[in-house]
Protein backbone atom coordinates (compact mmCIF):
# COMPACT_ATOMS: atom_id res chain seq x y z
CA UNK A 1 0.00 0.00 0.00
CA UNK A 2 1.27 3.32 -0.83
CA UNK A 3 2.22 5.53 2.05
CA UNK A 4 -0.13 9.19 2.31
CA UNK A 5 2.12 12.19 1.30
CA UNK A 6 1.97 13.46 4.56
CA UNK A 7 2.83 10.86 6.73
CA UNK A 8 6.15 11.67 8.21
CA UNK A 9 8.80 8.70 6.75
CA UNK A 10 8.29 10.06 3.44
CA UNK A 11 10.79 12.42 3.57
CA UNK A 12 10.68 15.90 1.70
CA UNK A 13 13.38 15.12 -1.01
CA UNK A 14 11.00 12.22 -2.14
CA UNK A 15 7.60 14.27 -1.81
CA UNK A 16 9.24 17.11 -4.57
CA UNK A 17 10.82 14.57 -6.69
CA UNK A 18 7.17 12.92 -7.46
CA UNK A 19 6.09 17.17 -7.53
CA UNK A 20 8.54 18.06 -10.10
CA UNK A 21 6.99 15.38 -12.10
CA UNK A 22 3.84 16.85 -11.77
CA UNK A 23 2.14 14.64 -8.69
CA UNK A 24 -0.23 16.91 -7.34
CA UNK A 25 -0.54 14.71 -4.46
CA UNK A 26 2.90 14.87 -3.25
CA UNK A 27 3.31 18.78 -3.74
CA UNK A 28 -0.29 19.07 -1.51
CA UNK A 29 1.66 16.83 1.11
CA UNK A 30 4.39 19.31 1.07
CA UNK A 31 1.57 22.27 1.64
CA UNK A 32 0.05 20.31 4.13
CA UNK A 33 3.85 19.77 6.18
CA UNK A 34 5.00 23.24 6.00
CA UNK A 35 2.03 25.58 5.81
CA UNK A 36 2.25 26.79 9.27
CA UNK A 37 5.98 28.05 8.91
CA UNK A 38 5.31 29.40 5.34
CA UNK A 39 2.03 31.34 6.85
CA UNK A 40 4.22 32.30 9.81
CA UNK A 41 6.91 34.06 7.97
CA UNK A 42 4.35 35.96 5.70
CA UNK A 43 2.34 37.15 9.19
CA UNK A 44 5.78 38.36 10.79
CA UNK A 45 6.81 40.49 8.22
CA UNK A 46 2.96 41.77 7.28
CA UNK A 47 1.62 41.72 10.33
CA UNK A 48 -2.24 41.06 8.82
CA UNK A 49 -3.60 37.77 8.54
CA UNK A 50 -5.38 38.08 5.57
CA UNK A 51 -2.32 39.25 3.58
CA UNK A 52 0.04 36.86 5.20
CA UNK A 53 -2.75 33.62 4.12
CA UNK A 54 -2.95 35.68 0.44
CA UNK A 55 0.78 36.05 0.31
CA UNK A 56 1.28 32.26 1.69
CA UNK A 57 -0.67 30.84 -1.11
CA UNK A 58 1.00 32.57 -3.38
CA UNK A 59 4.18 31.36 -2.73
CA UNK A 60 3.09 27.83 -2.88
CA UNK A 61 1.77 28.61 -6.61
CA UNK A 62 5.16 29.92 -7.46
CA UNK A 63 6.51 27.12 -6.05
CA UNK A 64 4.88 24.63 -7.63
CA UNK A 65 5.75 26.62 -11.14
CA UNK A 66 9.21 27.11 -10.20
CA UNK A 67 9.68 23.34 -8.80
CA UNK A 68 11.91 22.49 -11.86
CA UNK A 69 14.46 24.81 -10.65
CA UNK A 70 14.87 23.44 -7.23
CA UNK A 71 17.94 21.20 -7.26
CA UNK A 72 18.36 21.01 -3.53
CA UNK A 73 20.93 23.04 -2.86
CA UNK A 74 19.08 24.16 0.49
CA UNK A 75 16.17 22.53 2.06
CA UNK A 76 12.74 22.65 0.36
CA UNK A 77 11.46 24.48 3.43
CA UNK A 78 14.27 27.14 3.12
CA UNK A 79 13.49 27.31 -0.49
CA UNK A 80 9.85 28.31 0.07
CA UNK A 81 10.47 30.47 2.88
CA UNK A 82 12.49 32.50 0.83
CA UNK A 83 9.97 32.19 -2.05
CA UNK A 84 7.28 33.86 0.65
CA UNK A 85 9.72 36.50 1.53
CA UNK A 86 10.47 37.73 -1.12
CA UNK A 87 6.64 37.96 -2.23
CA UNK A 88 6.45 39.76 1.36
CA UNK A 89 8.91 42.34 0.24
CA UNK A 90 7.48 43.04 -3.42
CA UNK A 91 4.07 43.84 -1.55
CA UNK A 92 5.72 46.00 1.37
CA UNK A 93 7.83 48.04 -0.90
CA UNK A 94 4.41 48.70 -2.94
CA UNK A 95 2.28 49.70 0.21
CA UNK A 96 5.32 52.17 0.63
CA UNK A 97 5.18 53.69 -2.48
CA UNK A 98 1.28 53.87 -1.79
CA UNK A 99 1.88 55.63 1.11
CA UNK A 100 3.36 59.36 1.76
CA UNK A 101 6.41 59.33 3.39
CA UNK A 102 6.96 61.68 6.54
CA UNK A 103 9.80 63.02 7.80
CA UNK A 104 9.39 61.24 10.82
CA UNK A 105 9.10 58.04 8.99
CA UNK A 106 12.77 58.54 7.25
CA UNK A 107 14.16 59.95 10.69
CA UNK A 108 13.17 56.70 12.15
CA UNK A 109 14.31 54.37 9.42
CA UNK A 110 17.78 56.66 9.92
CA UNK A 111 18.26 56.09 13.76
CA UNK A 112 16.59 59.48 14.92
CA UNK A 113 14.77 58.12 18.24
CA UNK A 114 16.99 55.14 18.54
CA UNK A 115 19.90 57.64 18.97
CA UNK A 116 18.77 58.78 21.74
CA UNK A 117 18.03 55.99 23.91
CA UNK A 118 19.65 54.74 27.25
CA UNK A 119 22.19 51.61 26.67
CA UNK A 120 20.17 48.58 27.87
CA UNK A 121 22.39 46.99 30.22
CA UNK A 122 20.47 44.65 32.22
CA UNK A 123 18.36 41.15 30.36
CA UNK A 124 15.13 42.61 30.42
CA UNK A 125 13.52 38.84 29.88
CA UNK A 126 14.90 37.08 32.81
CA UNK A 127 12.52 34.97 34.11
CA UNK A 128 10.22 34.83 31.89
CA UNK A 129 8.56 31.70 30.51
CA UNK A 130 9.04 31.04 26.99
CA UNK A 131 5.52 31.80 25.71
CA UNK A 132 5.42 35.06 27.63
CA UNK A 133 8.81 36.03 26.21
CA UNK A 134 7.58 35.07 22.68
CA UNK A 135 4.51 37.38 23.21
CA UNK A 136 6.81 40.32 24.17
CA UNK A 137 8.98 39.89 21.06
CA UNK A 138 6.09 39.91 18.79
CA UNK A 139 4.76 42.61 20.00
CA UNK A 140 7.94 44.72 20.05
CA UNK A 141 8.66 43.53 16.63
CA UNK A 142 5.01 45.01 15.60
CA UNK A 143 6.22 48.45 16.93
CA UNK A 144 8.96 48.74 14.58
CA UNK A 145 8.65 49.67 11.23
CA UNK A 146 8.60 47.77 8.69
CA UNK A 147 12.52 48.09 7.49
CA UNK A 148 13.66 47.58 11.04
CA UNK A 149 11.33 44.71 11.67
CA UNK A 150 12.56 43.35 8.26
CA UNK A 151 15.83 43.55 9.11
CA UNK A 152 15.66 41.79 11.88
CA UNK A 153 13.73 38.87 11.05
CA UNK A 154 15.94 38.06 8.22
CA UNK A 155 19.00 38.34 10.00
CA UNK A 156 17.87 36.76 13.75
CA UNK A 157 15.45 34.28 12.35
CA UNK A 158 16.24 33.85 8.58
CA UNK A 159 20.26 34.19 9.84
CA UNK A 160 20.84 35.79 6.55
CA UNK A 161 24.29 37.94 6.12
CA UNK A 162 24.25 41.60 5.20
CA UNK A 163 24.99 41.14 1.25
CA UNK A 164 21.86 38.96 1.34
CA UNK A 165 19.56 41.35 3.23
CA UNK A 166 20.75 43.80 1.03
CA UNK A 167 20.31 42.41 -2.28
CA UNK A 168 16.88 41.34 -1.45
CA UNK A 169 15.55 44.38 0.69
CA UNK A 170 17.48 46.76 -2.69
CA UNK A 171 19.58 48.68 -0.75
CA UNK A 172 23.14 49.28 0.50
CA UNK A 173 25.14 47.30 2.99
CA UNK A 174 25.46 50.38 4.73
CA UNK A 175 21.72 50.80 5.25
CA UNK A 176 21.00 47.22 6.41
CA UNK A 177 23.66 48.02 9.10
CA UNK A 178 22.51 50.93 10.24
CA UNK A 179 18.69 49.23 10.13
CA UNK A 180 19.80 46.68 12.22
CA UNK A 181 21.85 48.55 14.45
CA UNK A 182 18.68 50.94 15.52
CA UNK A 183 16.00 47.69 15.17
CA UNK A 184 18.23 45.91 18.09
CA UNK A 185 18.67 49.03 19.94
CA UNK A 186 14.25 49.77 19.68
CA UNK A 187 14.28 46.09 20.16
CA UNK A 188 16.58 45.91 23.64
CA UNK A 189 14.74 49.31 24.92
CA UNK A 190 10.96 48.32 24.06
CA UNK A 191 11.79 45.15 26.31
CA UNK A 192 12.52 47.09 29.07
CA UNK A 193 9.87 49.16 28.57
CA UNK A 194 7.68 46.08 28.94
CA UNK A 195 9.56 45.03 32.30
CA UNK A 196 8.87 48.78 33.88
CA UNK A 197 5.69 48.30 32.62
CA UNK A 198 4.96 44.79 34.18
CA UNK A 199 6.68 46.80 37.41
CA UNK A 200 5.06 49.13 37.71
CA UNK B 1 30.91 57.44 19.76
CA UNK B 2 30.83 57.98 16.19
CA UNK B 3 27.86 56.07 14.14
CA UNK B 4 30.21 54.67 11.87
CA UNK B 5 32.54 52.96 14.87
CA UNK B 6 28.94 51.69 16.23
CA UNK B 7 28.33 49.44 13.05
CA UNK B 8 31.69 48.62 13.52
CA UNK B 9 31.06 46.97 16.51
CA UNK B 10 28.17 45.42 15.10
CA UNK B 11 29.68 43.91 12.20
CA UNK B 12 32.02 42.74 14.87
CA UNK B 13 29.59 40.78 16.87
CA UNK B 14 28.04 39.43 13.60
CA UNK B 15 31.59 37.71 12.61
CA UNK B 16 31.20 39.88 9.40
CA UNK B 17 34.55 41.96 9.56
CA UNK B 18 37.61 40.33 8.05
CA UNK B 19 40.04 38.90 10.08
CA UNK B 20 42.38 42.49 10.92
CA UNK B 21 39.39 44.46 11.39
CA UNK B 22 38.05 42.04 14.04
CA UNK B 23 41.05 41.89 15.94
CA UNK B 24 41.43 45.69 15.99
CA UNK B 25 37.45 46.07 17.14
CA UNK B 26 38.39 43.16 19.98
CA UNK B 27 41.03 45.48 21.32
CA UNK B 28 38.62 48.74 21.29
CA UNK B 29 35.89 46.40 23.13
CA UNK B 30 38.63 45.32 25.55
CA UNK B 31 39.46 49.19 26.81
CA UNK B 32 36.46 51.36 25.87
CA UNK B 33 33.76 51.38 28.11
CA UNK B 34 31.07 52.98 25.92
CA UNK B 35 32.04 49.93 23.34
CA UNK B 36 31.53 47.16 25.82
CA UNK B 37 27.93 48.89 26.64
CA UNK B 38 27.29 48.96 23.35
CA UNK B 39 28.34 45.78 22.64
CA UNK B 40 26.61 44.07 25.61
CA UNK B 41 22.92 45.04 24.49
CA UNK B 42 23.73 44.25 20.92
CA UNK B 43 24.46 40.80 22.45
CA UNK B 44 21.22 41.00 24.46
CA UNK B 45 19.02 42.07 21.51
CA UNK B 46 20.44 38.81 19.41
CA UNK B 47 20.14 36.55 22.06
CA UNK B 48 16.75 37.42 23.86
CA UNK B 49 15.58 36.75 19.87
CA UNK B 50 17.14 33.90 19.08
CA UNK B 51 14.71 31.12 18.60
CA UNK B 52 12.01 33.10 20.36
CA UNK B 53 9.83 33.71 17.30
CA UNK B 54 6.16 33.53 17.70
CA UNK B 55 5.05 30.28 16.29
CA UNK B 56 1.78 31.55 14.02
CA UNK B 57 -0.72 29.19 12.83
CA UNK B 58 -2.70 29.33 9.40
CA UNK B 59 -6.21 30.57 10.41
CA UNK B 60 -8.09 28.03 8.41
CA UNK B 61 -8.69 24.69 7.96
CA UNK B 62 -5.43 23.25 5.68
CA UNK B 63 -8.19 21.74 2.88
CA UNK B 64 -9.88 24.99 2.35
CA UNK B 65 -6.18 26.59 2.16
CA UNK B 66 -5.03 23.83 -0.13
CA UNK B 67 -7.95 23.65 -1.90
CA UNK B 68 -7.92 27.68 -3.39
CA UNK B 69 -3.39 27.18 -4.29
CA UNK B 70 -4.86 23.70 -5.91
CA UNK B 71 -7.35 25.92 -8.08
CA UNK B 72 -5.05 29.19 -8.98
CA UNK B 73 -2.20 26.59 -9.80
CA UNK B 74 -5.05 24.89 -12.03
CA UNK B 75 -5.78 28.08 -13.75
CA UNK B 76 -2.34 28.77 -14.42
CA UNK B 77 -1.83 25.71 -16.21
CA UNK B 78 0.34 22.92 -15.63
CA UNK B 79 4.20 23.31 -14.87
CA UNK B 80 6.94 21.81 -17.18
CA UNK B 81 7.68 18.21 -16.13
CA UNK B 82 11.54 17.80 -15.11
CA UNK B 83 13.09 16.80 -17.83
CA UNK B 84 14.88 13.44 -17.50
CA UNK B 85 18.46 13.79 -16.10
CA UNK B 86 21.72 12.83 -18.93
CA UNK B 87 23.23 9.78 -17.70
CA UNK B 88 26.09 8.47 -19.77
CA UNK B 89 24.12 6.13 -21.57
CA UNK B 90 22.23 9.52 -23.15
CA UNK B 91 25.97 11.24 -23.57
CA UNK B 92 27.32 8.21 -25.50
CA UNK B 93 23.95 7.52 -27.83
CA UNK B 94 24.59 11.34 -28.98
CA UNK B 95 28.08 10.21 -29.73
CA UNK B 96 27.64 7.10 -31.27
CA UNK B 97 24.83 7.95 -33.88
CA UNK B 98 27.41 9.98 -36.16
CA UNK B 99 29.99 6.98 -35.59
CA UNK B 100 27.33 4.54 -36.53
CA UNK B 101 26.92 6.63 -39.48
CA UNK B 102 30.83 6.83 -40.40
CA UNK B 103 30.73 3.15 -39.64
CA UNK B 104 27.94 2.86 -41.77
CA UNK B 105 29.96 4.52 -44.82
CA UNK B 106 32.91 3.21 -44.26
CA UNK B 107 31.07 -0.56 -44.71
CA UNK B 108 29.15 0.81 -47.59
CA UNK B 109 32.13 2.26 -49.66
CA UNK B 110 33.84 -1.46 -49.21
CA UNK B 111 30.72 -3.40 -49.98
CA UNK B 112 30.00 -1.27 -53.45
CA UNK B 113 33.72 -1.32 -54.77
CA UNK B 114 33.38 -4.92 -54.12
CA UNK B 115 29.98 -5.23 -56.27
CA UNK B 116 31.25 -2.87 -59.23
CA UNK B 117 34.65 -5.38 -58.88
CA UNK B 118 31.80 -8.57 -59.61
CA UNK B 119 30.08 -6.56 -61.71
CA UNK B 120 32.50 -6.49 -64.34
CA UNK B 121 33.56 -10.11 -63.48
CA UNK B 122 30.18 -11.88 -63.37
CA UNK B 123 27.22 -9.67 -64.84
CA UNK B 124 24.70 -12.01 -62.98
CA UNK B 125 25.44 -10.00 -59.84
CA UNK B 126 25.09 -6.28 -61.01
CA UNK B 127 21.64 -5.96 -59.52
CA UNK B 128 22.08 -7.58 -56.13
CA UNK B 129 22.61 -3.71 -54.33
CA UNK B 130 21.59 -4.64 -50.82
CA UNK B 131 22.18 -2.89 -48.31
CA UNK B 132 21.77 -4.65 -44.27
CA UNK B 133 21.29 -1.50 -41.38
CA UNK B 134 22.28 -2.58 -38.36
CA UNK B 135 21.95 0.51 -36.68
CA UNK B 136 18.24 0.99 -34.91
CA UNK B 137 19.68 4.88 -35.12
CA UNK B 138 20.50 5.79 -38.67
CA UNK B 139 18.09 4.77 -41.18
CA UNK B 140 19.38 4.54 -45.06
CA UNK B 141 17.94 4.97 -48.68
CA UNK B 142 20.31 3.89 -51.35
CA UNK B 143 20.12 4.17 -55.11
CA UNK B 144 21.96 2.75 -57.88
CA UNK B 145 22.34 3.29 -61.42
CA UNK B 146 24.29 0.99 -63.21
CA UNK B 147 24.30 3.82 -66.20
CA UNK B 148 25.86 5.96 -64.50
CA UNK B 149 28.03 3.67 -62.72
CA UNK B 150 26.63 5.77 -59.30
CA UNK B 151 25.97 4.45 -56.03
CA UNK B 152 23.99 6.74 -53.56
CA UNK B 153 23.32 6.17 -50.33
CA UNK B 154 20.90 8.69 -47.92
CA UNK B 155 21.98 8.61 -44.26
CA UNK B 156 19.27 10.10 -41.36
CA UNK B 157 18.82 9.93 -37.65
CA UNK B 158 15.66 7.71 -37.24
CA UNK B 159 14.84 9.50 -33.34
CA UNK B 160 14.72 13.52 -34.69
CA UNK B 161 13.10 12.59 -37.83
CA UNK B 162 10.45 10.72 -35.35
CA UNK B 163 10.12 13.59 -33.40
CA UNK B 164 10.35 16.24 -35.64
CA UNK B 165 8.65 15.73 -38.77
CA UNK B 166 6.95 12.45 -40.11
CA UNK B 167 8.65 13.40 -43.92
CA UNK B 168 12.11 11.94 -44.00
CA UNK B 169 14.98 14.65 -44.97
CA UNK B 170 18.41 13.43 -45.70
CA UNK B 171 21.27 13.64 -42.15
CA UNK B 172 24.36 13.41 -44.78
CA UNK B 173 24.30 12.20 -48.69
CA UNK B 174 27.27 9.81 -49.35
CA UNK B 175 27.75 9.69 -53.06
CA UNK B 176 30.15 6.26 -53.70
CA UNK B 177 31.15 6.42 -57.46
Amino acid sequence: MASHPEKPEVPDEKLVRRAQRGDMIAFEGLVARHRDKIYARAFSMMRNEDEAVDLSQEAWVKGWQRLKQFQGESSFVTWMTRIVINLCLDQLRKQKRQRAESIEQLDEELGGVERQMPTVTVNPTEGLERGELRARIDRALNQLSYEHRTVLILHEFEDLEYKEIAKRMQCSIGTVMSRLFYARRKMANLMASYKREELS
Amino acid sequence: MKAEQQLKLQAWVDGELAEGEARQVAELVRVDKEAQAIVGELRLAKSILAGNELEAKLPESTQFYWNKIQREIERLGKPEVASRPASWVFSWRRLLVPLSGVALIAFLSVLSMNLFHYTAVDEGLKHLVEVENLSEHVGSISYKSQSENMFVVYLYNKEQEAEKDPELEPMDDTLVQ
